[in-house]
């Protein structure tokens, strides 16, 4: 029985147990990616929204088995990145945290959309972070902020 | 890996399906929040086949493990499934989820599965030794469960090519994203020369399948628009009769009505 | 803008974006021992043994037997036990806890306990539910005569459920034996000294014996104000037992099925009408408490309190009850008791203008109280009351009057609109005399040899900024750059008590002592030195006391007020309903940071309409709550309303800092009435008097009108 072997933030890993594990689990307690909150394991709050290939999931949805060969991303790899430092500012400048615990999903969600579409619409921001729930802010401060980013970012994404 | 077999091709996926008691996992997103102890799964989502979405004469052919997001991305695939597709849940949850795994998990609710029921698409099953198509209404047993083999995997959703332009869609959730169908409705029509050639209507969400009912839709066929208008009362009353709901977080009776209105107003859209 | 209110980067942005925030069930699991609960899986029984499976070594059953002190959790009244006596109240209580080195290997132990229950009937309807826990009557003025006398009388019920404060992050506590037998609990929490106090009762030991940390914690709303002190408790007393760390950290159906709720409510209203005009109200409010007491009393009084709204009603009689039911206690959430209440009078007061024949908001207006008016208690209105301005904020912002106007003419499509407002206040603080009975705070500054200076209070930040505007308060006093000013998680072996982060308290009580500690250090300040000062709380000198007993005085120094208007369309074929727009005034006098406050108004405002719409859960003929996930219990996203427009109102307070008074729950209490009033007007004029009001009901409504 071989390791699944995927790359960590930049980093090339293998990890030997279960392929039926949850990604999100097996990032928390084994590489210690404790960024990647846990809100519900059902899929319906984006807490532990990660990157895998550029692209967004919900990693509580996730089975180790699925990520062979798998790039995945978490904010402990994106906040080394030019484009964290233009959202980690939009999101400062506009006080959009709150409590925190979903914002390191919600700013994964914002990459993966920025990532898509670099000039987003009001209504497609909305759209792209819909699967990522905040109690705390009633939203309009981080939707402002990802425009703000897709603004002061431009050329990065 | 351990629980696991990763598979690249789609003979090994069969070999492995046939002989080893597993679960086929494509996205994941229903699996992992059922969360069975002790399963193994065969993960789909690398075997190319699977990932395609191609056309022939008669069908657009979607790989059963081909997301919601890259068929939105799709040009082939046709505006009514992308009514349905774009109003499930939410990015992430796109990007996971697969049609083989809304078919797979044997839910009423799965958006995508209503347009097949509506547009009377065909699945392509395989085992090892053997190849079926089945109509996707005959796929569907019961609640959870399918007409699927112990050895089978499904391939891949045939989708008519033509025929699915006149249309209305309704989702019905407990919110503007996020949110599982409470009830669903996809109708479609069509006319030739004055007198009506398809008036097909699915309700999703409500029952313990897709409900569909082609005798009732059978009494309309060769109708013209005046005349189907007349038989219109008598039409919904006979839906009405039929349409037996479960109660789930919302009513019966709130099922009912909705799906009634929602039936009426695909009727109305189309002059009848 | 003031210099005070413009906006700072908030002093745990980088730490919280960034994802290096370590929250409880951050902490490494190394050497920790995992907890969880064994729940009762019955509403009410007698508990006549649990037969525990073999338990591997370093694993530990831990119930009742184990508490070295007491067994009742201090709360306001200590009925709540820490581990369940002989008898289970509730679907969820507590019975005991497995402790060991491995989750899956805990949650299996804890699965195969058997617990024998001999079953009782549960009482599950709180409408006919005879236990109270606290009843309370006061009024004012002569309600019988005004009856007598009355042109007309109104007689209306006026339902709310239960609504989850979905917060983020799941309840979480952690407790640490360190050397020499203290003991540390840290966690996710609201009130450090809260759980201070219930601990120390716990563990049978004295104030030096345990220390009560709040972690990073991601969000409360009022969740976190009483449970972290059960869990607390209950970790505090498995540590001991095992002699290692333990941390217990809930599960999402979990924390929605068992841990406090807003309370369901049934409010009857009888009004009397003379000349056009409201001339007494009696008023009888019930309030489902769950199976223990918890803060039921503090939340009812808020309540009843509120119960007349914000109209000069020269006779009230109020009758308030909180019953036991044998389901989840209910504690507080954002609002307090007042969210139940306005829903009520609000839709009352617009019942009665409609049946009069005139509009809603003209009616409101013609009862407005005013500075200088009696209270519900007996006190005073001692500061403006700036609704007039408000309204007129909101009307413009919304073209309510346009709106309203075109919305009341007959709508016959599939999608219908209307547009609703609603008025109210939170009174600002701790109700009656709290501050100065109970709480006492003390907050103290110190200043470190190189000048940079540190906050010591107790209040928590649970992302409503205090880590950020108490530094701001404190350096604009002091003159030094935000950054040499900073205020930690508060740790009650290192900060003294100045009070719970709770009732919209800790910027306008606990901000005001710090900039009373600012001045007195900025007198007194020495450069290269180490200082320290302290300021206690002091009731402002015009504050007529408060009676509780006769709920008779100045049950709020001050209040904070708000006018909402929401416009809705209504889809008649599915019963589903669009928010097009909601529009807030807030007064909540001086922002001591803009952003802070428009976030605390935004979120707040959706919570609201999340309240009045979508968030609904109950129970079912069991008593087992049945929306118990974020799939079945539902609370707005992204998309949900996107048109949410908040406005500030300054109207000072002159005992706030800089004129700031509370600000937390404000925004959510009058979201239901705005939202109901909009139903209303969409579904042709018809009365509605229970939120939420879901699709479900919206198309029943229709139905029902159309035949």
């Amino acid at each position: 029985m071989s390791d699944i072997n995927f790359r960590l933030n930049g980093r090339e890993v293998s990890y030997s147990g279960s392929a039926a594990d949850r990604l999100l689990d097996v990032l928390r307690n084994t590489y210690l990616c404790t960024s990647v909150k846990c809100g519900c394991k059902e899929g319906e709050c984006g807490a532990c929204s990660v990157l895998i290939d550029g692209v967004l999931f919900n990693s509580c949805c996730v089975a180790m088995g699925a990520i062979e060969g798998a790039e995945v991303v978490t904010m402990e790899g994106f906040r080394e990145t030019r484009r964290f430092e233009v959202l980690d500012r939009a999101f400062g400048e506009l006080s959009a945290v709150q409590c925190g615990f979903c914002i390191p999903g919600m700013v994964l969600a914002a990459e993966a959309l920025l990532s898509q579409n670099p000039q987003p619409t009001e209504e497609e921001i909305r759209e792209g972070l819909s699967g990522n729930l905040c109690r705390c802010t009633g939203y309009n401060a981080i939707v402002n902020a990802v425009g703000l980013a897709a603004k002061e970012g431009k050329g990065l994404w | 890996m351990v629980n696991g077999y990763s598979v690249s091709s789609l003979a090994e996926a069969l070999e492995i399906r046939s002989s080893h008691s597993v679960v086929p996992y494509a996205g994941g997103t229903d699996l992992m929040v059922e969360n069975r102890k002790g399963v193994e799964y065969l993960f789909l989502g690398k075997i190319p086949e699977l990932r395609n979405i191609t056309e022939d004469d008669e069908y657009i052919r979607i790989g059963a493990a081909v997301t919601f997001t890259q068929a939105l991305e799709d040009k082939k695939v046709p505006d009514l499934m992308k009514e349905a597709l774009k109003r499930i849940a939410a990015p992430a949850i796109r990007n996971a989820g697969t049609f083989g795994g809304n078919l797979g998990n044997g839910s009423a609710k799965a958006d995508s599965v209503l347009i097949e029921f509506v547009s009377d698409a065909k699945l392509r099953l395989a085992s090892r030794d053997k190849e079926r198509i089945v109509d996707v209404d005959k796929f569907y047993l019961g609640r959870k469960k399918l007409d699927l083999g112990e050895d089978e995997l499904i391939l891949e959703v045939l989708l008519p090519k033509t025929g699915l332009d006149r249309y209305s869609y309704e989702k019905v959730g407990g919110r503007n994203a996020l949110a599982i169908s409470r009830v669903s409705f996809a109708g479609i029509f069509d006319e030739k020369d004055g007198r009506i050639t398809k008036l097909a209507a699915a309700f999703g969400a409500v029952a313990d399948t897709v409900l569909r009912y082609k005798d009732l839709e059978e009494t309309m066929l060769g109708k013209t628009i005046e005349e189907a208008r007349e038989l219109k009362e008598k039409y919904l009353e006979s839906y009405a009769e039929r349409m037996v709901l479960t109660q789930g977080r919302v009513s019966a009776e709130y099922r009912k009505n909705v799906c009634m209105n929602l039936l009426g107003s695909f009727l109305a859209k189309f002059g009848i | 803008m003031e210099k005070i209110s413009q906006s700072v980067v908030k002093k745990d942005h980088a730490p919280k974006v960034s994802g290096r925030s370590i929250y409880v069930a951050d902490y490494p699991s190394e050497g920790v021992l995992c907890g969880k609960l064994l729940h009762s899986k019955v509403a009410r029984a007698k508990i006549l043994g649990v037969e525990v499976p073999k338990l591997p070594e370093g694993y530990f059953y831990v119930d009742a037997r184990d508490v070295p002190g007491d067994n009742n959790v201090n709360i306001v009244l200590d009925d709540t036990p820490v581990f369940s006596r002989d008898t289970v109240e509730y679907i969820g209580e507590p019975i005991a806890m497995i402790c060991g080195p491995d989750e899956n290997e805990v949650a299996r132990l804890r699965d195969e306990c058997r617990v024998n229950y001999e079953e009782m009937e549960p009482v599950l309807d709180f409408r006919s539910a005879e236990e109270k826990f606290f009843d309370y009557h006061f009024g004012h003025g002569d309600v019988d005569k005004a009856f007598a006398e009355a042109d007309k009388t109104y007689e209306e019920e006026f339902e709310t459920g239960y609504q989850e404060q979905a917060y983020l992050e799941t309840q979480g506590m952690m407790a640490e034996p360190e050397e020499g037998g203290r003991m540390f609990v840290h966690g996710s929490a609201q009130c450090a000294y809260y759980i201070h106090g219930a601990v120390m009762r716990a563990l049978g030991c004295g104030p030096t014996g345990v220390h009560i940390k709040q972690d990073v914690t991601g969000g409360g709303f009022g969740g976190k104000e009483a449970f972290p002190s059960i869990l607390g408790c209950q970790v505090a007393v498995a540590a001991r037992k095992c002699g290692k760390p333990v941390r217990c950290v809930f599960d999402r159906r979990e924390d929605m099925e068992y841990t406090s709720k807003r309370h369901p409510s049934l409010c009857r209203y009888k009004a009397a009408v003379r000349d056009g005009k409201v001339t007494a109200l009696d008023i009888d409010v019930k309030f489902n408490a769950g199976a223990y007491s918890t803060l039921s009393a503090v939340v009812l009084q808020r309540g009843i309190i509120a119960s007349p709204g914000i109209y000069n009603i020269p006779n009230v009689r109020v009758h308030g009850s909180a019953v036991k039911t044998n389901t989840s206690p209910c504690g507080a959430y954002r609002g307090f008791g007042g969210p139940q209440t306005f829903f009520a009078v609000e839709m009352l007061m617009s019942h009665i203008a409609r049946d009069l024949g005139k509009e809603p908001l003209e009616f409101k207006k013609a009862h407005l109280v005013k500075q200088g008016d009696q209270t519900s208690t007996c006190g005073k209105y001692h500061f403006p009351v700036p609704i007039p301005e408000m309204i007129d904020e909101v009307v413009k912002e919304s073209d309510f009057e346009n709106k309203r106007r075109e919305y009341a003419k007959a709508q016959t499509g599939r999608y219908r609109r209307g547009i609703g407002m609603s008025m109210y206040f939170h009174g600002a603080g701790f109700t009656g005399a709290g501050e100065r009975d109970l709480i006492k705070a003390v907050a103290k500054l110190r200043k470190y040899e190189d000048g940079r200076v540190e906050i010591l209070a107790s209040n928590g930040d649970i992302g409503q900024g205090v880590r950020t505007t108490f530094p701001k308060i404190v350096a604009n006093e002091l003159n030094l750059p935000l950054e040499k000013v900073f205020y930690e998680h508060p740790d009650t072996a290192r900060v003294p008590d100045s009070g719970p982060t709770v009732a919209s308290r800790s910027l306008m009580i606990v901000g005001e002592l710090l900039r009373r500690a600012a001045i007195k250090l900025r007198e007194q300040w020495k450069d290269g030195e180490e200082q320290e000062v302290e300021e206690h709380y002091k009731e402002p000198d015009f504050v007529i006391p408060f009676y509780i007993d006769k709920f008779e005085g100045d049950a709020y120094p001050t209040y904070s007020w708000a006018v909402n208007a929401i416009e809705l369309e209504v889809d008649t074929y599915t019963g589903v309903s669009k928010v097009l727009g909601a529009y807030g005034s807030f007064d909540v006098g001086t922002p001591v940071d803009y952003n802070v406050v428009m976030g605390q108004m935004e979120g707040g405002f959706l919570q609201g309409i999340g309240y009045a719409s979508i968030e609904k859960m109950d129970y079912d003929s069991k008593g087992r709550i049945r929306n118990n996930s974020l799939s079945d219990y539902l609370i707005p996203t992204t998309k949900d309303v996107p048109k949410l427009k908040c406005m500030l109102h300054v109207e000072k307070y002159p005992d706030g800092p800089y004129g700031a008074k509370g600000a937390g729950e404000l925004p959510l209490v009058g979201a239901p009435a705005a939202y109901l009033e909009a139903m209303e007007q969409a579904l042709g004029g018809i009365e509605l008097n229970h939120a939420p009001f879901t699709a479900e009901d919206t198309l029943r409504a229709v139905m029902k009108e159309v035949g």
